[in-house]
């Protein structure tokens, strides 16, 4: 009778355990986002401190014309919108910004960055310490890299800047590029841009974007260097434009429309070139 | 005839010693049965998921080197003879239970009920026995009929400062009642929390049940059935490299866990249970003729957590770009163009400001999952379980025979049946909206639109969310026969025994999922691949007199290949993407040879043993990221030659009646004896490519390959002490394969004046000194004994022990992609930074056991 009180009192053990012993790994619910994990929070938006896209070229247009760089020392905070990243690898190791005035880039010597810095954020730059310079010409926001202008660490980017509350792609403004005169090259550099209609080169019904390269293949096609591929956009001349796309792009072994198409895409340049960064796959639109 | 009788007995145990009593008190059996079922049924052996590290419990009665080899060198992961753990059969009343589809049987699953797998019958590799043909790693029949166990209560306290901090035990066992019936039963619990485990970022929530209950009917018939589980939940810790462990300033650094709103989380929980259940009928058919034929059953869940990104950046705090010397040459082996000295600075700078920055920042991504909503965009970061489940079921039946007092004959059949059901699932979308069932990792390679990247053809775009499947769903199917006999017999003063076992192994894949890289050989089943295998072994021992004894034994044995596994051998080149086998897989051929010589004179006992096993082709496997080519690779290596061989050395010399001396040593090598034909699938795009692996002269890994141990044993007064003096060496990182491919080598120039291929060197880790004690005594309360053991271990708080790790298989160069060739050198260099895991400093175990 004994034995059986026991026999008892251990499965009885058993089972309360295994109805009681409860998981340590939580369902785990989402942090607080109110104040954004990412950047510094501690910097406070200054009216008498923001400064705009347009002062920056203009205050810094000597070192950016040189393609030089030149450290910014006043107490400047710059407010601008996220308009491109490196989602679809074709843009590397930067973000691109935009404000009412115009758009830059900013280097930040990290991958990955786009789901930090989505297209459509705002956000808050704390501009002293920073540098400030050209590259080809194009407006760039980064650090001294061996006396030019370079990327900054993620640390120091993280400290400089700021995730404000506002989101919205809608309020991106996106200008019809062949609206653009040549002569305004300084100050859509940058920008983001729409190009209707356009016919991309070497649309053969198979050459893609940017194919990735094997061993002891021939680079075949046009102006091709370091892990880019360039194409013509409306048989202008490739002084003038260019379809800019990495062999790391995602959509690099995409097959270029053989129609004339819809691109979006950040209108950088290099010198007096318009070299066009499709942002992803998705902004490869049909008519 | 009396004498006789106990001698041919004693025979019966090759290289066994004439004992005249046990080699050990039963204060220090207690304290080793203690260590031991730790050290076999704790997870933080393991690295890396979901089997214990390459531990081989193995045991003697009377052979000093492996009744203490099995857990005196274990804080540094010893392997016995640096042998794969699926060398080391187990069985449970006479069926054999390692998992048949990767040879490998996990102690952890039967952690937590020590009193319950107290009784185990060894046979080291040339030691006859009842119930096998031993392997040779040794073979362990555990004894789970409940009328063995001792009647009465028992509870069990634990303290210590390991991976958990508390345990307590109840065991309660009827004995063999009148009538025929016998119980037995024992629950444990063991707990950590994340403040008081050792390892930081580490839980431990472990429950374990055995019941097992018998019945007997006269003296001929006995059934017992007996069903267990443990299930637990556990968070692992990760290897780092040398520079994070000097950057967190701690060498138990984890950096699988970080903050999620202010709250410690861990991104590699482990979940396992394997209800399991034996039915087993021992059938005396007269007093030299039995029959032993077990059942067994289990369906096994296991799941293992990881982080996952998407197209983003490594969230691992301790991703190489993460580093300092990401940014600064910090070896002086570049030309230092590109050394950022600020850079580095900023990088210490964070690393050391604050522990959450050296942890995984959980908030961050689930700020950046969030971004992702607002684009509409797939999660970036998400949490993964990778499970596997199987099916296993087994029979075992055992046929004793006595022909004489001299003779004995066994035959016994064995069948095994596993269903392994391997999936992934997304355990947590991290606040994320979408997710696509889609390979990112192909895209690029290949055009989003285009069917190859889809993980499932079937199910096109197919979005995810928690706890549906993601990325692969397949089950791979494997049923073993095998059929065994052993005769042994005794001559004059010699003892020999010869077996021999003949099997056949068949295995399929059926896949869940059709892969777009595999559309036409990823979806439905595989071909049925068979293979036969079998072995003969033979040992003889020879008694000299005066307390001389010498044995040799030999063996031949096949093994066919392991179906799947994330360690060792896989039959299947990437089970997770196609229904393809490796290519020229054959059965594996293991020779193995032993000589032995044992001396009990009373005052001294030894044991000198010589082995030698040559292992030729063998199948192994890998997968990690291959940077040439710029893709996850699955890696199948063929073909392979290994020797392991070295000497055993075990002595106890009785100083007095209360003082012992204990030496014990083994010096080892475990290598690869040629270079290995290796192929590796590119997981971005479905190719294979075929290469050499200059592996020849690599070493077994994770394991000292050099130990040495001198013990004192002092009983008085019923306590007994112990302390040991450890020293390890010639502990070896697990190499990488990549680094030796021939292309490898050539393409980064590793190629001397006459055009030889220059292989690097394998990373060794850091031996030395170690020094560990124990204290126990029995005291009787209430009437009743209360034991108390303490064990205290790396007494001097040595902290520079690497217990094992791996090295980095990505390049520290880049490779120009239109010409395949080096372009340029990384400031990072991986090959200075080898993945490692240190020992823990000073640690303890305080165990009370009360029996009434």
């Amino acid at each position: 009778m004994r034995k059986t009180t026991y026999i008892l009192h251990l499965t009885s053990i058993i089972a309360a355990a295994m109805m009681t012993v409860s998981c340590f790994d939580d369902d785990w619910k989402s942090p607080d986002m109110t104040n954004p994990p990412y950047g510094n929070n501690k910097i406070e938006q200054s009216e008498a401190k923001l400064v705009t896209i347009a002062d920056l070229k203009t205050q810094y247009a000597s070192a950016i014309n040189a393609s030089g760089f030149q450290r910014i020392e006043e107490d400047k905070q710059l407010k601008a919108t996220v308009i491109g990243n490196d989602i679809g690898g074709n843009i590397y190791k930067q973000v691109c910004i935009q404000d009412a005035t115009g758009a830059m880039i900013v280097g930040i010597n990290g991958t990955g960055l786009f789901p930090f810095l989505s297209v459509g954020q705002q956000i808050l730059i704390d501009l002293k310490d920073l540098c400030i310079g050209g590259y080809g010409q194009q407006t760039q926001l980064g650090d001294e890299y061996n006396g030019s202008i370079g990327r900054m660490s993620t640390e120091k980017w993280e400290e400089h800047v700021r995730i404000l509350p506002t989101h919205d792609m809608s309020q991106i403004d996106t200008i019809d590029f062949f609206s653009v005169a040549q002569t305004d090259i300084a100050r859509y550099c940058g920008h983001l841009v729409k190009m209707e209609n356009v016919r991309i080169g070497d649309a053969d019904g198979t050459t893609t974007f940017a194919p990735e390269y094997k061993s002891g293949t021939t680079l075949t096609y046009n102006g091709s260097t370091n892990g880019y591929v360039h194409h013509t956009l409306n048989g202008e001349s490739m002084d003038k434009l260019l379809l800019r796309t990495s062999t790391y792009a995602k959509f690099a072994e995409k097959v270029i429309p053989t129609k004339p198409v819809t691109l979006y895409g950040i209108a950088t340049r290099y010198r007096n070139t318009w070299q066009i960064l499709i942002r992803a796959e998705e902004d490869i639109k049909d008519n | 005839m009396r004498k006789k009788l106990l001698f041919a007995t004693l025979l019966c145990l090759p290289l066994q010693m004439l004992a005249q009593e046990p080699l050990i008190s039963e204060t220090e059996k207690a304290i080793k049965d203690e260590t031991a079922s730790f050290i076999f049924t704790e997870s933080q052996l393991d690295e890396d998921a979901d089997m214990t590290t390459d531990v081989i419990q193995i045991n003697s009665s009377s052979n000093m080197y492996t009744s203490n080899v099995g857990y005196l060198f274990s804080p540094l992961r010893f392997k016995f003879r640096a042998l794969d753990q699926k060398y080391n059969d187990i069985y449970m009343n006479g069926v054999q239970v390692n998992s048949a589809e990767n040879g490998r049987f996990s102690y952890s699953t039967i952690g937590g009920m020590n009193d319950a797998t107290r009784n185990i019958d060894y046979a080291s590799p040339f030691e006859s026995n009842t119930f096998s043909m031993s392997a040779i790693g040794g073979s362990n029949n555990y004894n789970f009929r409940a009328s063995d166990f001792a009647a009465g209560n028992k509870v069990t306290l634990s303290a210590l400062n390991r991976n958990y901090t508390a345990r307590a035990m109840y065991t309660f066992g009827t004995g063999l009642s009148q009538s025929g019936w016998a119980f037995f039963g024992t629950v444990g619990y063991r707990w950590a929390n994340m403040e008081t485990a050792a390892v930081e970022g580490t839980f431990y929530n472990s429950l374990a049940y055995f019941l097992s209950l018998q019945k007997k009917w006269g003296e001929h018939h006995s059934l017992n059935l007996a069903t267990w589980g443990n299930p637990t939940e556990r968070a692992q810790q990760g290897a780092s490299t040398d520079e994070a462990y000097w950057l967190a300033n701690n060498y138990l650094y984890n950096p699988y866990w970080g903050y999620q709103d202010g709250k410690k989380r861990n991104s590699r929980v482990v979940n396992n249970y394997e209800p399991s259940a034996l039915l087993t009928w021992d059938w005396t058919i007269n007093d030299g003729l039995k029959l032993t034929t077990s059942l067994f059953g289990k369906y096994a869940m296991y799941s293992g957590t990881r982080l996952q990104y998407n197209n983003s950046q490594n969230p691992k705090p301790d991703y190489w770009k993460n580093f300092p010397s990401y940014n600064y040459d910090v070896w002086g082996l570049t030309d230092g163009s590109n050394n950022d000295l600020n850079a580095w600075q900023e990088s210490y700078n964070y690393w050391t400001a604050d522990i959450a920055n050296r942890q995984i920042q959980w908030d961050k991504l689930y700020y950046a999952n969030s971004q992702m909503n607002a684009v509409g965009g797939d999660a970036a970061y998400y949490m993964l379980a990778r499970h596997n489940d199987h099916l296993a079921l087994g029979l075992g039946s055992t046929l004793n025979w006595n022909i004489n007092n001299r003779s004995k004959f066994q035959i016994g059949v064995q069948l095994a049946s596993n269903k392994g059901m391997h999936y992934q699932t997304i355990s947590d979308m991290m606040g994320a909206e979408y997710l696509h069932n889609v390979n990112n990792y192909a895209i690029g390679t290949y055009a989003g639109s285009d069917s190859r990247v889809q993980y499932d053809v079937n199910n096109p775009n197919g979005t995810v969310s928690e706890g549906d499947r993601y990325g692969y769903d397949f089950n791979i199917f494997v049923q073993k026969a095998t059929v065994w006999s052993q005769i042994t017999h005794d001559r004059g003063n010699s003892h020999t025994f010869i077996s021999g076992r003949i099997g056949g192994t068949q295995m399929w894949r059926d896949g869940k999922m059709r892969n777009g890289l595999f559309a036409d050989n990823s979806y439905g089943k595989s071909g049925t691949a068979r293979f036969l295998d079998g072995g003969l072994k033979v040992g003889t021992n020879i008694n000299l007199g005066k307390g001389h004894v010498i044995g040799f034994g030999v063996s031949y044995m096949t093994y066919a290949p392991a179906a799947y596994s994330n360690y060792g051998g896989s039959a299947f080149q990437a089970a997770e993407m196609n229904n393809n086998y490796v290519e020229g897989l054959k059965v594996e051929h293991m020779a193995s040879a032993e000589l032995g010589y044992a001396l009990n004179i009373g005052w001294l006992r030894a044991n000198l043993t010589a082995y030698y096993n040559h292992g030729t082709r063998m199948n192994e496997w890998q997968n990690y990221y291959y940077d040439d080519v710029n893709s996850f690779t699955y890696v199948s290596m063929t073909g392979v030659e290994k020797d392991w061989y070295g000497v055993e050395l075990g002595m106890r010399v009785k100083v007095t009646s209360k003082l012992s001396i204990d030496l014990i040593g083994s010096m080892a090598d475990a290598k690869y004896m040629k270079d290995t034909d290796v192929s590796y699938l590119l997981s971005t795009e479905g190719t294979v490519t075929k290469d050499i692996l200059y592996n020849k002269g690599m070493r077994e890994a994770s394991t000292p390959l050099t130990v040495g141990s001198i013990g004192l044993n002092y009983n008085v007064s019923g306590w007994w002490f112990n302390l040991k003096g450890n020293y390890y060496d010639r502990i070896y990182l697990s190499y990488s394969p990549s680094l030796r491919y021939q292309s490898t080598l050539i393409r980064s120039g590793q190629v001397d004046n006459d055009g030889s291929l220059i292989v690097p060197e394998q990373t060794q880790g850091h031996g030395g000194f170690m020094l560990d004690g124990s204290i126990g005594h029995q005291f009787r309360v209430a009437g009743h004994p209360l034991s108390v053991n303490l064990m205290a271990t790396n007494i001097l708080n040595n902290r520079k022990f690497v217990s094992g790790g791996y090295e980095q298989s990505r390049s520290s160069y880049t490779t120009d992609q239109a010409t395949g060739e080096v372009s340029g050198q990384r400031t990072y260099n991986f090959q200075k930074n080898p993945m490692k895991y240190y020992v823990q400093g000073f640690n303890f175990m305080l165990n009370l056991n009360y029996r009434f």
